[in-house]
């Protein structure tokens, strides 16, 4: 199933169409359509080895891509070389030439540009007071912190006024508070100044909050593209679902009754799917998500139910994980309750429960969301 | 904003396209020409000597016919078995010196560390050769050892022969022992050494079973450069062995190819394709038992050294001076003795330029060639090394590994064999080059570019790859961001691997020997010449100026290292 979304509205800006990259007998990018709107923010989600880098990598033009299309407002950048792209680019490394200053840093790519040097110094200082390091121009980079650096490496993509704007992980290298911090900032410039940009990262909590659209990306296919509300919420496919957001898997049989489809867990209980589902019968996995999950109250029926017995308790300070064995052998199903509420002992029976339209159920080998 | 120079698609003509092909990959058009240039100048002449080797001497008939000879004359086998001896002998006195040294330095700091390094690299200033010499001064038939034991009645052991070889290449060739052996340990994960004291072990049960077998590849790598060395040198033997007295591989070659009495080229080749074999052989056993027993472990450097205070370390740094003392005896030895006057064959305790003044005189244009030679040779060592060396260090594939290979071959195959194989082959049209400077420059060249590539291979890893990409994206094409980037920020292991290579080509004398024409002749070769045979005094000067002008550039390197700090960087 195709997971590029058709979106009226203007053409896009950037435009990937059957992008094939092989290393050897590797596929690293296997027929990838992406599109970013002007102004867009659009992230590639995926764990490493996923081809995200790879994809950059094709759009600066570092790497050829070996079949499919790649245009940039409707022109092709075949063969256009990355210093004739005019893509900024960040690098998670940060990159910052170690033997220039940060105000000359700045100015790399307005020399390469021949831009003349008052104007040049003007528009250096002002890069520098957006990224807020206007007093630190003459500084070396051994001299600044890792956050410090990262901001001469944005200051340096942007001041050349870029079509694109590239990302390569560009937080991955700071401390948690400091990188929350900076994904803000990131965002907000990127808005102000209104740069397209392509940002990558494996970090699924980043890229939800920064993101117009996520493409989540998985052995060197694009296996959802769609906003991060979307992304989460009614995840495409198995994959995404696993990775953005984390879930419990369970074993299901998909049935067609009377009332049209459900799925049974397991030698358990059935539950009744959205009525769009139609055809589908058999095998299948069905994934609940953690949070979904509640302790079931005596007025929920029988069969609403997935019952067990508790494995195990990990408090987690607001929240505790229970761990529930529900058979048969040591099928398990993990639920994030509040911490208030009274909670079973290891050992005990327990039911839990969820809202039915919270089951998402996935095609087993392909991994394509049914239900 | 602008999407700027998206290529017009326009079908060009097929130099168009090469050009821009260049333009848009100059590395492999680089690689290319430079695999081309290797092709001739490495792979042709030693292809054509090994060809030469099977030729044989008497018949003329393509065979095995001079190795029969080689193998089945008991004068061919004893110059086999002297190499194989002074190479060994040598190895393990070079061992016996450095390894301990590189120990004490790499654990422990000491009164006077600083100093005894200082004088350990200086010793690597003089060509063997010199210290070959300065043992004669010492140690020959009226050496002044000699002719003072004599005088109170003692007759001294010659030091002529194998042990005096082994002992003066030794001396000259320790220092590589330190430098690779204390880099190894440098790299030992100090925490293993920790976790097996904190398992029982002793302190010297750490060293044999921890500390040993892991700096067991460095070990073998420095022996074995030691032993290339070793039976590589052509000056050293030739000197202490009193030519053909006590032949090795290396002098049998020379007076093979170059014999006055009736050259026997066919001999020579398989001599030289002798020498090659082993040194060949002995680097793939190496190479094998390296790989094999690799030890990697980057999770952790070496702990910074130990200081030891009181009667422990001025104890190891007595120890340690004394050792270096002793090492460095020939060098002060000849540098002292070119200031005194002689008579005969005695140098008398009187202080005169008397040497100097009679050394300038002869030396023609001796000097001034070296320079040249030597400068040119340099220059296109750094200028084409540190761009061979950012190919090796960023590009992967079969080009680069037939290219690095091609370039370490002479590394390996001794000077006097590559000299030898570009008298054979360059001495006709289209590539007549026998007598002039261009083919001393080349042979400088092409056997010290390794050095270059290697120390700018090892600066450029440990560049991040993102700086070049940052200056791609930023708009600079391949050789502009070279220029602006990697150029900077190479320079100082450029200048560390120019400075080894200086030294290196402006003492060159294996290859230069057997190419020199009385136009040509460089400094080496004069003082090689005068301490063969000639005056005791003059050779005493030569070898002093030798190492002065030498020392002299290893100063101006130093020089232009030290300003790099303040070099203003302007407006780029």
């Amino acid at each position: 199933m195709s997971v590029a979304e058709t979106r009226p509205g203007p053409a896009p800006h950037l435009a990937a169409a059957g992008l094939v990259k092989r290393f050897g007998s590797f596929t690293a990018l296997d027929r990838v359509e992406l599109s970013a709107q002007r102004g867009e923010l659009l992230t590639l989600l995926g764990p490493s080895g996923c081809g995200k880098t790879t994809l950059l990598r094709v759009i600066a033009g570092f790497l050829q891509h070996d079949e499919g299309t790649l245009r940039l407002a409707g022109r092709s950048l075949d063969g256009t070389p990355p210093e004739a792209r005019n893509f900024g680019m960040v690098f998670q490394s940060y990159a910052i030439f170690p033997h220039l200053s940060v105000a000359e840093n700045v100015a790399y790519g307005l020399r390469a540009r021949r831009v003349p040097r008052e104007a040049a110094e003007r528009k250096v200082a002002a890069a520098l007071e957006r990224v807020r390091l206007g007093n630190l121009g003459a500084r070396y980079p051994d001299a600044l912190s890792g956050g410090q650096k990262q901001r001469v490496g944005l200051a340096r993509a942007m001041v050349i006024e870029p079509d694109l704007l590239l990302m390569d992980e560009p937080l991955s290298n700071l401390d948690a508070k400091l990188r929350i911090e900076m994904r803000d900032e990131i965002r907000r410039m990127q808005r102000e100044l209104g740069i397209t940009t392509i940002y990558v990262t494996h970090d699924q909590e980043e890229a939800l909050a920064i993101s117009d659209r996520i493409a989540v990306m998985e052995r060197g296919h694009i296996r959802q593209f769609a906003t991060p509300r979307e992304v989460f919420e009614s995840p495409a496919h198995a994959f995404v679902a696993e990775f953005v957001g984390g879930c419990n898997w369970l074993d299901a049989t998909l049935l067609q009754d009377g009332a049209g489809a459900a799925a049974r867990i397991g030698a358990g209980a059935a539950f009744a799917l959205p009525a769009a589902t139609r055809g589908a019968e058999g095998p299948a996995r069905a994934a609940l998500r953690t949070e979904d999950l509640r302790l079931a109250t005596p007025e929920d029926p029988p069969g609403c139910c997935l019952e067990g017995r508790v494995g195990s308790l990990a408090y987690l300070g607001p929240r505790t994980r229970m761990r529930v064995i529900i058979g048969p052998g040591d099928a398990a199903v993990e639920a994030d309750l509040p911490s208030a509420l009274p909670l079973p002992n290891e050992g005990e029976p327990v039911r839990l429960s969820f809202e039915p339209h919270r089951l998402r159920v996935f095609a087993p080998e392909s991994g394509v969301r049914i239900a | 904003m602008s999407a700027t120079g998206i290529a017009a698609p326009e079908a060009p003509s097929w130099p168009a396209r090469l050009l821009r092909g260049i333009r848009h990959d100059p590395w492999s058009a680089i690689a290319w020409a430079t695999v081309a240039f290797m092709l001739v100048f490495v792979a042709w002449p030693l292809a054509e000597l090994a060809r030469q080797s099977f030729i044989g001497q008497e018949s003329g008939r393509f065979g095995l016919e001079n190795y029969q000879t080689f193998f089945g004359s008991s004068y061919f086998r004893r110059a086999l078995f002297n190499s194989l001896t002074v190479g060994v002998l040598g190895t393990v006195i070079a061992l016996a010196i450095g390894l301990p040294l590189a120990l004490a330095f790499a654990r422990y700091d000491f009164a006077g560390k600083p100093w005894i390094e200082v004088a350990i690299l200086l010793s690597m200033l003089s060509p063997p050769f010199v210290g070959a010499y300065a043992w004669i001064m010492l140690f020959g038939r009226s050496g002044l050892v000699t002719e003072a034991a004599r005088g109170i009645g003692i007759e001294l052991p010659p030091i002529y022969g194998a042990f005096g070889i082994a002992l003066a290449s030794a001396f000259a060739l320790y220092p590589v022992v330190f430098l690779v052996v204390r880099g190894g340990l440098a790299r030992v994960n100090r925490t293993l050494e920790d976790a097996a004291a904190s398992l029982g072990r002793g302190r010297i049960g750490v060293v044999r079973t921890v500390t040993l077998p892991l700096i067991l590849p460095s070990v073998l790598t420095a022996a074995l450069l030691v032993f290339l060395g070793i039976i590589s040198d052509f000056g050293t033997p030739s000197i202490l062995g009193e030519g053909e007295r006590f032949p090795v591989l290396a002098t049998l070659a020379f007076s093979l190819y170059l014999s006055e009495i009736g050259a026997e080229p066919g001999m020579a080749a398989t001599t030289c394709a002798v020498l090659v074999v082993i040194a060949m052989a002995l680097v793939v056993a190496v190479r094998i038992f390296s790989t094999r027993r690799s030890v990697a472990d980057d999770t952790g450097g070496g702990a910074p050294p130990i200081r030891l205070q009181g009667r422990a370390g001025a104890l190891l740094g007595f120890g340690t001076a004394v050792l270096v003392a002793i090492a460095s005896t020939p060098q002060i030895v000849v540098t002292v003795c070119s200031f005194l006057e002689v008579r005969g064959v005695v140098f008398q305790p009187v202080f005169t330029l008397d040497n100097f003044a009679r050394a300038i005189d002869a030396l023609g244009d001796a000097l001034w060639n070296s320079l040249v030679f030597a400068g040119l040779a340099l220059a296109l060592i750094i200028l084409v090394g540190s761009a061979i060396g950012y190919v090796i260090a960023r590009r992967t594939g079969p080009l680069t590994r037939t290219l690095d290979l091609l370039i370490m071959v002479p590394y390996v195959v001794p000077g006097t064999v590559l000299g030898i194989g570009y008298a054979t082959v360059f001495n006709e049209p289209p590539l007549l080059l026998t007598g002039t400077a261009t083919i001393i420059v080349t042979v400088y060249f092409v056997r010290r570019l390794p050095y270059m590539t290697r120390a700018s291979a090892g600066i450029v890893y440990q560049i991040d790859r993102g700086l070049e990409d940052a200056a791609r994206s930023l708009g600079d094409p391949p050789l502009t961001g070279f220029r602006r980037v990697m150029a900077p920020l190479m320079r100082p292991g450029i200048l560390a691997g120019a400075a080894i290579a200086w030294v290196e080509v402006f003492s060159e004398l294996s290859a230069s020997i057997v190419l020199y024409t009385g136009g040509t002749r460089t400094l080496p070769i004069a003082a090689y010449q005068q301490a063969l045979s000639g005056d005791v005094g003059m050779a005493a000067a030569y070898a002093t100026m030798l190492v002065g002008v030498a020392a002299a550039g290893l100063v101006l390197f130093v020089i232009a290292r030290g300003s790099e700090r303040e070099r203003s960087l302007g407006w780029l």
